[in-house]
C-alpha cells in the first residue's frame, strides 16, 4: 500500500512508496506522453523541457473549461521533475475555484527498487500571506474536526 | 465594500488571517460553546473587539452562534472551512488513483 497523507501543516498531498522498478523506468513512464497517457491523463503538448508547456483536459466545473495549464519547472533525469498545475475560475466555489500549484515527482534508487514520492504543493492561495499564516497556527485543530465534516455528509 | 460576494474561499482566509481572530476561532474552537464575556476575559482586548471578531468569523461561516436570554454563545462550524479541502480531497483521492495505475504500468512494461 502506499502512504498517502494529507499533509496538515503545509496542505500538502505526499505519496511516498518504493516501487520494484530501475529509476530509469519510472522515469520513462513520468515523461513518455504515450505513457502518461496510460496511467495519468493524455497530456497535450508535453516535453521533459524546462519551460515547456502543456495541458491536460479534466472534468468542467461551473465556469471553469476543466483545462488544468502546466508548465515544467525543473528536470532533472532520473531524479526530479517538477511542473506547476494551475487551472479553475475566480467565479468557483470547491471544485472548479482557482487552483495555482506545483506538482513534483521524486526518484531516489534504494535496494527494492525506487523511492518515489510525489508532492502536490500550494494548495489554497501559496503566494497569499494569510494563507501562510493560518498554516502557522491553528490549523491542525481545525484538521481534527475535519473528519466530523466528512461524516456528516455521508 | 465592493465585492458583492466574495469567494468563500478568500472569505475564510480572510477572517483567518489575522491573528487576534484566530485566537478568537481557535477558542471557539477548543469549546463546545462560549460566550463573550467568557472569550474577552483574559484576551487582552475589548468586548467590542471581541464581538468584532466574532462577527467576521459568523460572516465567513466559521462559528454559529445562540442566543439565551441576555447571552450569546458562540461554536465553531467547522463546514466553514470545507471550501479549502474541496481541492485537497479532490487531488488526494486522484493522486492515490493515478499513483496505483503507474504502479500496474510499471508491472507490465518492466516485469
Amino acid at each position: 500500500m502506499s502512504a498517502a497523507a494529507l499533509n496538515a501543516e503545509t496542505r500538502d498531498i505526499v505519496l511516498d512508496d518504493v516501487f520494484p522498478h530501475a529509476p530509469e523506468t519510472i522515469w520513462k513512464a513520468l515523461t513518455s506522453a504515450q505513457l502518461i497517457a496510460r496511467w495519468l491523463m493524455p497530456p497535450t503538448g508535453f516535453e521533459a523541457v524546462e519551460g515547456n508547456t502543456f495541458t491536460y483536459q479534466t472534468k468542467p466545473g461551473g465556469n471553469w473549461d476543466g483545462v488544468i495549464h502546466c508548465r515544467v519547472l525543473e528536470v532533472v533525469p532520473f531524479r526530479r521533475l517538477v511542473y506547476a498545475w494551475k487551472g479553475g475560475d475566480e467565479r468557483n466555489v470547491g471544485y472548479g475555484a482557482p487552483l495555482d500549484t506545483v506538482v513534483t515527482w521524486s526518484l531516489t534508487p534504494v535496494e527494492a527498487g525506487t523511492r518515489i514520492q510525489l508532492v502536490h504543493a500550494g494548495f489554497a492561495l501559496p503566494r497569499n500571506e494569510s494563507a501562510y499564516t493560518i498554516m502557522s497556527g491553528g490549523w491542525k485543530k481545525v484538521v481534527r474536526q475535519l473528519d466530523e465534516i466528512s461524516g456528516e455528509d455521508s | 465594500m465592493t465585492e458583492a460576494a466574495p469567494n468563500p474561499v478568500t472569505a475564510v482566509m480572510r477572517a483567518l488571517a489575522d491573528p487576534t481572530r484566530r485566537a478568537v476561532f481557535e477558542r471557539v474552537f477548543d469549546n463546545k460553546e462560549i460566550s463573550v464575556a467568557e472569550l474577552t476575559r483574559g484576551s487582552g482586548v475589548t468586548q467590542g473587539a471581541i464581538s468584532q471578531h466574532l462577527k467576521s468569523l459568523k460572516q465567513a461561516g466559521l462559528v454559529a452562534e445562540r442566543a439565551e436570554g441576555r447571552n450569546v454563545y458562540y461554536r465553531a462550524s467547522p463546514q466553514g472551512l470545507k471550501p479549502l479541502v474541496t481541492w485537497m480531497d479532490h487531488y488526494g483521492v486522484f493522486w492515490r488513483e493515478r499513483f496505483e495505475n503507474l504502479r500496474d504500468l510499471l508491472k507490465e512494461i518492466d516485469p
